[in-house]
C-alpha cells in the first residue's frame, strides 16, 4: 500500500462523493429521478478536456476533437461545471408538471444510452470511441503531475471542492426553499397547489445536479488524464443511485457515505482480487454489477431511508423571538387547547401573515360554542346582499374521455360566503373544485377570480393569488413535519428561492421566525401544537385532515376550495373548523366547501350550490334547496 | 429501389420482432403498473436458454419452445417475489422503476457472469431465400414474420372476444373497481405476466435469430425500440404498440439504409422524446 495508491482512492472519493452529492440533492431532496445523471459528469468531463487541450494538430494529431482551446487552470473545471449546468436546461421539458416521474426517467435514462451511442460513433466530435487522452493535468508545465507533493495538492484540492459542494447543498436543502423542494418530492400536486413553480423547482435542481455532477467530470479528467465512452455508460448513473439510496436519499452525509461504501468500495475490491486464467472472462466485472443490483434491492426492500435516514427537522416551541412574546408557558395538551384561553389574549399579527392576522377575531368568535349559532347566520342576516363576486365560473366544462364530468357549470362566488356545494356522488364537485384551482384544465368555459380571467393561469400562479384549494384525498407532504407541512405553505419567504437559499440563514431568519409564529398560533387554535414535531404522515386520518386545512390557511388565501375538509373529523371538531372558517370569512375570507355531512351545510353554509351529474341543480339557503323536489329527488333522498 | 426494398425487407424483420417484444412490454405495463425495464433482461436470457439447448445439437426451435416456457415462469417468479411485495407496501412507481432497473443489472449482468461476455450464435439454416421482386427475405425471417402475425392476431381475439381478455383490460383501467366488480384481479395479474413473459421469451428468441450474434447486453438498444414503439402507440396500448413497432421498425431500417447504420437509433429515440414530450398518452391513447 503506497501513497498513490491511498491518493488515487481519495481523489475518487472526493469525484464520487460531489456527484453523489449533486444526485442527493436532485433525487433525495427534489425528488426529481434522473436515470441520465451520468451525461452530466461526461459533459463536464469532455468539457474541462477540449478546454484544457491544445488544438488538435498541435497534440499528436492522434485524435479528433473539436475545440482545443489550451487554457489554464481553473478555466478548465469552471467550464465543466457550467457546461454540466448548461446542458441540463434542455431536459427541462421532460420533469415539468405533465408527465409522470417514471416516464420522464425513462426518457432521462433512454437519453444517456442513445448520447453515449453518438459520441462512440461520431469521432470527429469527440473522438468516438477512443476518446480524449493527454488531457493536460491543472499547472503541468509548472510542476511535476506524477510528484508526491503534486498529487497531495491534487487530492487535497479535491477535497476542499468536494467540501464547498457539500455546504453548498447543505445550504440549499436547509432553508425555506429546500423545504419547498422537499414538499414537491413528496407531493408534487399539492406541492403545485400551494403556489410552488414546479418547473421551476425542477430546472433549477436540474441545473444544480448537473453543474455538481459537471465539475465532478472535470476534476476526474485532469486526473486520470483520459475520457471516453466506456467510462460513462448508463449503468454507472445506477451505481451513483445505488450510492444514494444505500448512503440514504435526502441526507447529504449519506450521499458521501454511500460514494465511498459503493463506487470507492467497488473500485478497492476489485484490485485486490487475483486474476486467474481459470476465471471465464468478464466474470468478476459482471458478478460486481450484479451486487450492485442486489444491493439496491435489498436495500430498497430493508431498509429503504438508507444507513443515514433523513434528518428530522425539529423546530422547538418558543425558539423563535416572536414566540417568545406570547405564550411559551401554555399546557401542549390538544383536548384543552383553542377555546377560551386563547380568546382572552388576542395575538399580535405578524406582517408575513397576513392570512392569519385575523386570528383574534377568529379566536373571539369561537370562544364559546353558543355564539357558533348566530355566526353562522350572521353573514346571511347581517350583510344582505353579500359582497362583490370574487369567484366565478362561466360554462365550465370536462371531458374525461367521453365521459362529460362537468357540464356547462355557471355560479358565482361572493365575498365573505361560506358556499356551500353538495351532490350525489359523481355529481362532478371535486372536478370542478380541480378546474377552479387549477389543477385541472378546463375542456371550455372560463373562470373569473377577482375580476380576472384566471382560466389559463396554473395552479401555482393561482395560489399565489390567494385562490387555494385542497383535496379530497389524505396529502400531507409526509416526510416533513406538522410544523414543516404549515411552513410550507407560507407565500413571501425571503428564504424560498434559490438566491434567498444561497444567501443563507442570516438573509431569512426574520421571515422564518415570523412565519414559525404564525404556525404555532395556528397549531393552538386546532389544538395541534403538541404534535407539531411529529411526521405528518405518522397522524391519523383526522389529525391529518387539520393539518392540510392548517396549511392551506398558512398560504394566505383570500378563496379557500375545500373538498371535504370536515370528512373523518370528529363532530366536535368539525364544529369548530366550521367556527373558525365562520370567523376568518367575517374577516374577508371566502370559502367554497364540498362536503357530504348536510348537518354542516345547515349550520355554516349560505348559499348552498347543488350539483347533479355535472351540473347545476339550484342554489340557495340549505332550508330554501331542501324545498326544491328537483335537489330532493338528485341528492337528499338519494 | 433495390436498396429501398432490401432495406424495407430488413425492416419488416424488426417490426415484426418488435411487434412481439413491444406487445408483450405494454400488457405488462398497462395490466400490471409496473414498468418493468427488467424486459429486455429477460428476454436475452430467454435467448441464452435457447442457445444452450441448441448447443447439445437440438434444433433452435425447440429452444425457443423451451425459452418461451422458461420466461414465462421466471416473469411470474420475478412479479411474485419482487415486484408484487413492492406494491403490496405502497412503493411509489418510481421507486418500482429503480427497482426494475436493479433487476436489470442482476438478470443481464447474471447471463454475463454464466455465458461469458463474448457473442454467440445460433446453429441454424436460414432455409430458401424467397425473392419479390427484388425483396429478399430467407425462409426463417418469413417465419418470424408470421410468428409476429400470429402474436397479433392472438392478441387481438385474447382482448377482444375472450372473458379473460375483458378481465385484463378491465385490470388494466381500474384495479380496484375491476375487484370490485368480482374479477379476481391478483389471478388475472399472475396470468398476464404468464403470457408476456412467454411474449417476452419468443420475442428474445428471434431477436437473437434476426441478430445473427448476441451477447448479453444485446438487447440494451433494442429496450430503446421498445420503449419507442411503446410510447409512440401509447403506454399499455396493445394496439398502439403494433402501430409502433411497424413504424419504428420500418422507420430504423430504412434510414439505416440511408444514413449510416450506426445512428439508425436516433430516429427512434427522437419519436420516444418527442411521443414523452408532447403527448406521453400516445398517438392512440386519450388526450391528459
Amino acid at each position: 500500500m503506497n501513497s498513490y495508491y491511498v491518493l488515487n482512492l481519495l481523489i475518487y472519493a472526493a469525484v464520487d462523493a460531489m456527484a453523489c452529492l449533486g444526485l442527493s440533492q436532485q433525487f433525495g431532496v427534489g425528488g426529481v429521478t434522473n436515470f441520465g445523471f451520468i451525461i452530466f459528469q461526461a459533459a463536464g468531463g469532455y468539457a474541462a478536456a477540449i478546454l484544457a487541450m491544445p488544438n488538435q494538430s498541435a497534440n499528436g494529431a492522434f485524435q479528433s476533437y473539436i475545440g482545443g482551446w489550451n487554457l489554464p487552470f481553473p478555466i478548465p473545471w469552471i467550464g465543466a461545471a457550467v457546461v454540466g449546468g448548461v446542458i441540463a436546461l434542455p431536459f427541462t421539458f421532460l420533469v415539468g408538471r405533465r408527465l409522470r416521474g417514471d416516464f420522464a426517467a425513462v426518457g432521462l435514462l433512454v437519453t444517456a444510452v442513445l448520447l453515449n451511442l453518438l459520441v462512440t460513433n461520431y469521432k470527429p466530435l469527440l473522438d468516438g470511441d477512443a476518446g480524449l487522452s493527454l488531457i493536460p493535468a491543472p499547472f503541468q508545465g509548472e510542476y511535476n503531475p506524477l510528484s508526491s507533493n503534486y498529487q497531495w495538492v491534487f487530492a487535497a484540492g479535491s477535497l476542499v471542492m468536494c467540501a464547498v459542494v457539500y455546504l453548498l447543498v447543505r445550504r440549499i436543502t436547509e432553508s425555506p426553499y429546500g423545504r419547498s423542494l422537499r414538499a414537491m418530492r413528496d407531493n408534487d400536486l399539492v406541492a403545485d397547489s400551494l403556489g410552488k413553480s414546479l418547473l421551476s423547482l425542477r430546472t433549477a435542481m436540474l441545473v444544480t445536479g448537473g453543474a455538481i455532477a459537471g465539475l465532478s467530470g472535470g476534476i476526474l479528467v485532469s486526473y486520470i488524464t483520459t475520457w471516453s465512452p466506456a467510462a460513462w455508460g448508463y449503468a454507472e448513473t445506477v451505481v451513483l443511485f445505488a450510492a444514494v439510496i444505500i448512503g440514504g436519499a435526502g441526507n447529504h452525509l449519506g450521499a458521501i457515505l454511500g460514494a465511498v461504501l459503493v463506487p470507492v468500495g467497488f473500485e478497492e475490491v476489485t484490485r485486490y482480487i487475483p486474476t486467474s486464467n481459470n476465471l471465464p472472462p468478464n466474470l468478476i466485472p459482471s458478478l460486481e454489477w450484479v451486487a450492485i443490483g442486489l444491493l439496491i434491492v435489498i436495500f430498497l426492500w430493508f431498509r429503504p431511508q438508507g444507513i443515514l435516514p433523513e434528518r428530522k427537522r425539529v423546530i422547538k416551541a418558543g425558539q423563535t423571538p416572536a414566540a417568545k412574546a406570547g405564550d411559551p408557558a401554555k399546557p401542549r395538551e390538544p383536548a384543552k387547547l383553542g377555546e377560551q384561553a386563547r380568546s382572552a389574549e388576542p395575538a399580535e399579527p405578524t406582517p408575513a401573515a397576513m392570512g392569519t392576522a385575523q386570528a383574534p377575531s377568529a379566536g373571539a368568535v369561537a370562544a364559546g360554542p353558543l355564539l357558533a349559532g348566530t355566526a353562522a347566520s350572521g353573514p346571511a342576516d347581517g350583510l344582505e346582499p353579500h359582497g362583490e363576486i370574487v369567484l366565478q365560473a362561466v360554462d365550465v366544462a370536462r371531458d374525461f374521455g367521453g365521459v362529460r364530468a362537468v357540464d356547462g357549470v355557471s355560479f358565482s362566488v361572493r365575498r365573505g360566503t361560506v358556499t356551500g356545494l353538495i351532490g350525489p356522488n359523481g355529481a362532478g364537485k371535486s372536478t370542478l373544485l380541480a378546474m377552479l384551482a387549477g389543477t385541472l384544465p378546463v375542456s371550455s368555459g372560463r373562470i373569473r377570480y377577482q375580476g380576472e380571467d384566471v382560466t389559463h393561469l396554473p395552479a401555482y400562479r393561482r395560489a399565489r393569488l390567494g385562490l387555494v384549494r385542497t383535496f379530497q384525498l389524505a396529502s400531507e407532504f409526509k416526510r416533513l413535519t406538522v410544523m414543516e407541512n404549515l411552513l410550507s405553505a407560507v407565500p413571501g419567504n425571503r428564504g424560498d428561492s434559490f438566491r434567498g437559499a444561497l444567501a443563507g440563514r442570516r438573509y431569512w431568519r426574520d421571515d422564518e421566525a415570523a412565519a414559525i409564529t404564525a404556525a404555532e398560533e395556528l397549531l393552538e387554535r386546532f389544538g395541534l401544537a403538541a404534535l407539531a414535531n411529529n411526521y405528518a404522515g405518522d397522524l391519523s386520518g383526522g389529525q391529518r385532515r387539520l393539518v392540510e386545512i392548517m396549511r392551506a390557511l398558512m398560504a394566505e388565501p383570500r378563496v379557500l376550495l375545500l373538498d371535504e375538509p370536515m370528512a373523518g373529523v370528529h363532530p366536535n371538531l368539525a364544529r369548530r373548523i366550521g367556527n373558525e372558517l365562520i370567523a376568518l370569512c367575517a374577516g374577508g375570507l371566502t370559502v367554497l366547501m364540498v362536503e357530504h355531512e348536510l348537518a354542516i351545510m345547515d349550520e355554516f353554509c349560505d348559499p348552498v350550490i347543488a350539483m347533479a351529474e355535472g351540473a347545476v341543480l339550484a342554489q340557495g339557503t340549505m332550508s330554501e334547496l331542501r324545498s326544491r323536489t328537483e335537489v330532493v329527488e338528485a341528492y337528499l333522498v338519494g | 429501389m433495390t436498396i429501398f426494398l432490401a432495406s424495407f425487407g430488413f425492416g419488416l424483420v424488426t417490426a415484426s420482432v418488435l411487434a412481439i417484444a413491444s406487445i408483450g412490454f405494454t400488457l405488462q405495463f398497462g395490466v400490471t403498473d409496473v414498468l418493468n425495464l427488467a424486459y429486455g433482461a429477460v428476454m436475452i436470457a430467454g435467448a441464452f436458454i435457447a442457445y444452450v439447448i441448441n448447443q447439445q445439437g437440438v434444433s433452435v426451435w425447440i429452444g425457443l419452445a423451451v425459452a418461451v416456457v422458461a420466461c414465462s415462469v421466471g416473469s411470474v417468479l420475478l412479479n411474485a417475489c419482487i415486484y408484487t411485495p413492492f406494491q403490496r407496501r405502497g412503493a411509489s412507481p418510481i421507486t418500482m422503476v429503480i427497482v426494475s432497473l436493479g433487476m436489470t443489472l442482476i438478470i443481464e449482468f447474471g447471463v454475463q457472469a454464466i455465458a461469458g461476455g463474448t457473442a454467440v450464435s445460433y446453429t441454424m439454416s436460414q432455409g430458401p431465400n424467397v425473392r419479390a421482386d427484388g425483396l429478399i427475405l430467407s425462409a426463417v425471417q418469413l417465419v418470424v414474420i408470421g410468428l409476429s402475425v400470429l402474436v397479433m392476431i392472438g392478441t387481438h381475439v385474447l382482448l377482444r372476444y375472450t372473458k379473460l381478455g375483458k378481465a385484463m383490460r378491465a385490470t388494466a383501467a381500474n384495479r380496484t373497481l375491476a375487484r370490485n366488480c368480482g374479477i379476481r384481479t391478483s389471478r388475472v395479474i399472475t396470468i398476464t405476466w404468464a403470457l408476456t413473459g412467454a411474449l417476452c421469451g419468443l420475442a428474445g428468441v428471434v431477436f437473437a435469430m434476426d441478430a445473427g450474434s448476441f451477447d448479453a447486453t444485446a438487447t440494451d438498444l433494442f429496450l430503446v425500440l421498445i420503449l419507442a414503439a411503446v410510447f409512440l402507440g401509447g403506454p399499455g396500448q396493445a394496439y398502439g404498440a403494433m402501430l409502433g413497432a411497424v413504424v419504428i421498425g420500418l422507420a430504423t431500417e430504412i434510414s439505416a439504409a440511408y444514413i449510416t447504420a450506426d445512428y439508425k437509433y436516433v430516429i427512434a429515440f427522437v419519436a420516444l422524446l418527442v411521443m414523452l414530450g408532447v403527448r406521453p398518452t400516445g398517438l392512440l391513447g386519450k388526450a391528459g
